[in-house]
């Protein structure tokens, strides 16, 4: 509740935005010879860019309130349901990348904490900053370049399933889940397999903010009194550094994790576009460049819900984490 | 043989241990399956749309009949390119024009059925035609450069006979009706999806079908993929080759590039230019390239502004412009030029786009700019779109520098497509460049387009009293010679007062695995999937 004015001043500043942005839509999406001012015109009307602007804006909060966000000229198809179709494909690369950052960011984190300076250390540090440094078209491009043009090992590049596989029925939209409920167990291991490369390269650019924040909070713990007590008590380093250092050290990473997993989702567009990744970040670029209000300022709605989601549940996972953290 | 191959590496190594192992049903039929990929998105199977891509096009030409459309001939690169002059019927059986040319009888294939079976009558292709003149839609504004304006031009003779006429002898009139937009509705099915404020089902029509044509629609994802089925029972020609057809986006052009060369996909007509020729020489792939001769790339001039509406500073740009650097440096000469011609005065032919008297020439260019006026040079811009960057931009150094030495300071200004078009329809931009294109390739209609008018296409914003009179005489002229001797006027009148200058027709570049044969450039410059086959 306390994010309503937040996300209300981003529905309205998006709105403006685009409004302030040269190029017509109206112009744009009219072609054809002779298309001249009374087919611009009838677009407008259509798109109700007639209208005064606060006219249109008041229009559009209402239609908002109703759960209505428009509809995109490039699809031609409602805004809300281009988002339903490709939320679910941003959201599955996305939970499979962070989650294969974690796995491999955690151990390598606690890794470099435990013994600072070392081979591994330095190790680690290389790795966090080539994946920084890298962009992930390049990541991308090189990974496509070198498992499928090359090696051939990986499936090409194009999108969540083999083409020539067939779907499962959507329930979730998530295709491994909603394979695998199925019993589909060829589309499952299709679709995962076209995960992996994408999911690689996200994984890969997000490795270090968790990586390093991982290392230098459980440094911090290390050093800690409770630490230097159980170590006295005679526990066993494992039962002293995985069970009562590495969940004080998690806070941080929490908090970090949640930021993560918003900017990827909504930044991964790079990505999405090396491998035509049908999500919904290059349908915002795509709806952007040719000047189609609707779906940008449903998808920058969509993602200011979604960071508030997160946000939430990031103060709740505080909860889990360290139980002296209250949600009020 | 590819899937094995796949298979075989899949067997070895590790990553790959999920997603590639058996299916062998899918294989049997992936010789039967012909797959596109393309950087651009379908976003409607109603072509007639507003917004409609170019994808979108191509996807209706396979999904419906038109009554007639155009035949084919060998072009003169040796591949296969649509040929106007061919009218052949594809739900009618025979046209029948009157001696005046200004009546024309359908009479429908009798047993043509649409996709539901029910048969194709005389009152669905009434309502087809209505609506294309009546509906809001792209439909109206080019079949009106036809003669087709209202619904009372349509009747119904009997069930399987409908007549046309136009109030004029229209030399367009026919080739119009040929057109993509002209499509055949199931008016039945249509009408049934209609409300009040949306009569025509425009709003259905967007994701459903209601047609007719050779293809089916599987699957239709906007911006990710559409999976047509051939239709079995179609009449409106020779069965076509491919049992099922995906047309795929894949945004990035260099993934593209090798999908097709690992064979993974059949067709791409939208590769990066740079790429084109070292695929092609690595030899796994074939390459068909064909100059785009409904197509031109000019440079503008905005003509009913200072400084460009001194036609002496146009001709002395005209003369200064090294047109055989640009070629090669923008386009790689992958193309056919439309500058150094010949001729003086009057053209030998009417045709049109052709190769106009365009020349580089310093010393005149000097002399024009001073009778011009400007002895002491003049600032401009030079503006083109973002999209079209991979040729503008090498387009625009050279015509910046080559302008420099002529005293015209040069600003260069590289735009967002839907901003370039918002510039170019209010007319404010002095000078840009652009490629355009005309579905009927006839001498008249590429004038009426781009050489008179307020609309976007004129460029130039050209307005020659001549012209403009000759354009309207053309467009009614039936006797051939007639239409060559007005034809070769208004080209003689454009390379004398260059609103434009023309450079050339870019080449498309089709890219195919080797056994994929047939390709045909189409009007629309996308790919009719009827016309291919696997070798």
């Amino acid at each position: 509740m306390a994010s309503a004015p937040a996300l209300f001043g981003v529905v309205v500043f998006t709105f403006l935005l685009m409004r302030v942005l040269p190029g017509d839509p109206a112009v744009f999406f009219a072609s054809g010879p002779n298309a001249g001012e009374a087919e611009i015109q009838a677009i407008r009307v259509q798109m109700g860019l007639d209208k005064p602007i606060p006219e249109q804006l008041v229009r559009y909060l209402w239609d908002i309130g109703h759960g209505r966000l428009g509809r995109s000229m490039g699809t031609g198809q409602p805004v809300t349901v281009d988002l339903a179709n490709r939320l679910p494909a941003s959201l599955e690369l996305t939970f499979t990348a962070l989650l294969l950052a974690l796995c491999c960011a955690l151990p390598l984190g606690i890794g470099a904490a435990l013994a600072p300076n070392s081979l591994l250390d330095h190790g680690v540090r290389l790795l966090c900053t080539l994946g920084v440094c890298v962009p992930t078209f390049v990541s991308g491009l090189l990974f496509i370049y070198a498992f499928y043009y090359l090696a051939g090992v990986a499936p090409d590049p194009t999108g969540r399933i083999d083409i020539f596989a067939s779907q499962p029925p959507t329930l979730t939209g998530f295709l491994l889940v909603d394979a695998a409920l199925a019993g589909d167990w060829e589309a499952w291991h299709s679709a995962a397999s076209q995960l992996v490369l994408p999911a690689c390269t996200m994984a890969l650019f997000v490795l270090a903010p968790l990586a390093r924040m991982t290392r230098a909070s459980m440094l911090a713990v290390l050093t800690s009194d409770f630490v230097r007590t159980g170590d006295a008590l005679g526990l066993s380093r494992r039962r002293v550094v995985l069970v009562y250092a590495l969940r004080n050290a998690l806070l941080p990473v929490i908090t970090i994790m949640g930021i993560v997993f918003s900017t990827m989702l909504g930044a991964n567009v790079l990505v999405e576009k090396v491998f035509s990744w049908p999500g919904v970040a290059s349908y915002a670029l795509d709806a952007l460049l040719a000047s189609d209000y609707a779906p940008v300022q449903g998808f920058v709605l969509l993602m200011a819900l979604i960071f508030v989601a997160v946000n939430l549940l990031v103060d709740l996972l505080y909860g889990l984490a360290d139980p002296r953290v209250s949600v009020a | 043989m590819d899937f094995r191959r796949r298979d075989m590496m899949a067997g070895g190594i590790a990553l790959a241990s999920s997603g590639l192992l058996g299916r062998p049903a899918a294989a049997q039929s992936r010789a039967e399956t012909l797959r596109q990929v393309t950087g651009n998105s379908v976003n409607t199977l109603d072509p007639t749309m507003p917004g409609s891509t170019r994808e979108a096009f191509g996807i209706s030409v396979n999904i419906y009949d038109r009554l007639v459309s155009f035949g084919r001939k060998q072009g003169s690169n040796g591949g296969w390119v649509f040929d106007p002059d061919i009218i052949k019927g594809e739900l009618a059986e025979k046209v029948d024009t009157s001696a005046d040319g200004m009546t024309f009888t359908f009479h429908l294939k009798r047993d043509a059925k649409f996709h539901d079976g029910t048969p194709v009558t005389a009152e669905d292709v009434k309502w087809s035609l209505d609506r294309h003149v009546a509906a809001r839609s792209l439909a109206a504004v080019q079949v009106q450069t036809g003669g087709w304006t209202k619904p009372e031009q349509f009747t119904i003779i009997d069930p399987h006979t409908v007549q046309a006429k136009v109030d004029k002898p229209d030399r367009l009139a026919l080739p119009n009706l040929c057109t993509l937009y002209c499509i055949i509705f199931n008016s039945k099915q249509a009408k049934s999806h209609a409300t009040a404020q949306d009569p025509w089902a425009q709003e259905w029509l967007k994701t459903n079908t209601a047609g007719s044509g050779a293809y089916t629609v599987e699957v239709f994802k906007p911006g990710e993929q559409v999976i047509l089925r051939r239709n079995d029972a179609w009449k409106g020609g020779p069965l076509p080759y491919f049992r099922r057809v995906i047309c795929q986006t894949i945004p990035e052009a260099a993934t593209r590039a090798s999908l097709i060369e690992k064979g993974d996909a059949d067709l791409s007509i939208d590769l990066q230019a740079s790429d084109v020729p070292t695929l092609a020489q690595r030899g796994r792939v074939k390459l068909v390239s064909t100059p785009q001769f409904n197509a031109f790339t000019m440079v503008a001039f905005n003509t009913q502004m200072a400084p460009f509406n001194n036609v002496k500073l146009r001709q002395a740009v005209a003369a200064a412009l090294p047109y055989q650097d640009i070629f090669k440096a923008a386009l790689f000469e992958r193309g056919a030029p439309l500058f150094g011609a010949s001729w003086r005065g009057s053209p030998t032919n009417g045709k049109f786009p052709q190769p106009l008297p365009l020349a580089t020439n310093l010393e005149r260019a000097r002399a024009l700019m001073a009778e011009a006026g400007h002895p002491n040079g003049l600032d401009t811009t030079f503006s083109f779109n973002v999209g079209s960057a991979a040729t503008s931009e090498p387009l625009a150094a050279l015509v910046k520098e080559s302008l420099g030495r002529i005293g015209i300071r040069v600003e260069i200004q590289k735009l967002p497509d839907a901003q370039i078009s918002t510039l170019v329809t209010e007319k404010k931009l002095p000078f840009l460049t652009e490629t355009s294109i005309a579905w009927l390739p006839s001498t008249d209609y590429f004038f009426r387009n781009f050489f008179t008018g307020a609309q976007r296409w004129n460029y130039s914003s050209w307005n020659n009293a001549e012209i403009n009179a000759l354009c309207e005489k053309a467009r009614y002229e039936l006797n051939a010679a007639e239409y060559e001797r007005l034809c070769k006027r208004m080209i003689a009148v454009l390379a004398e007062e260059v609103p434009v200058i023309m450079l050339w027709q870019p080449n498309q570049d089709a890219v195919m695995p080797l056994g994929v044969d047939g390709y045909t450039y189409q009007y629309h410059r996308q790919v009719d999937y009827r016309d291919l086959k696997r070798a």
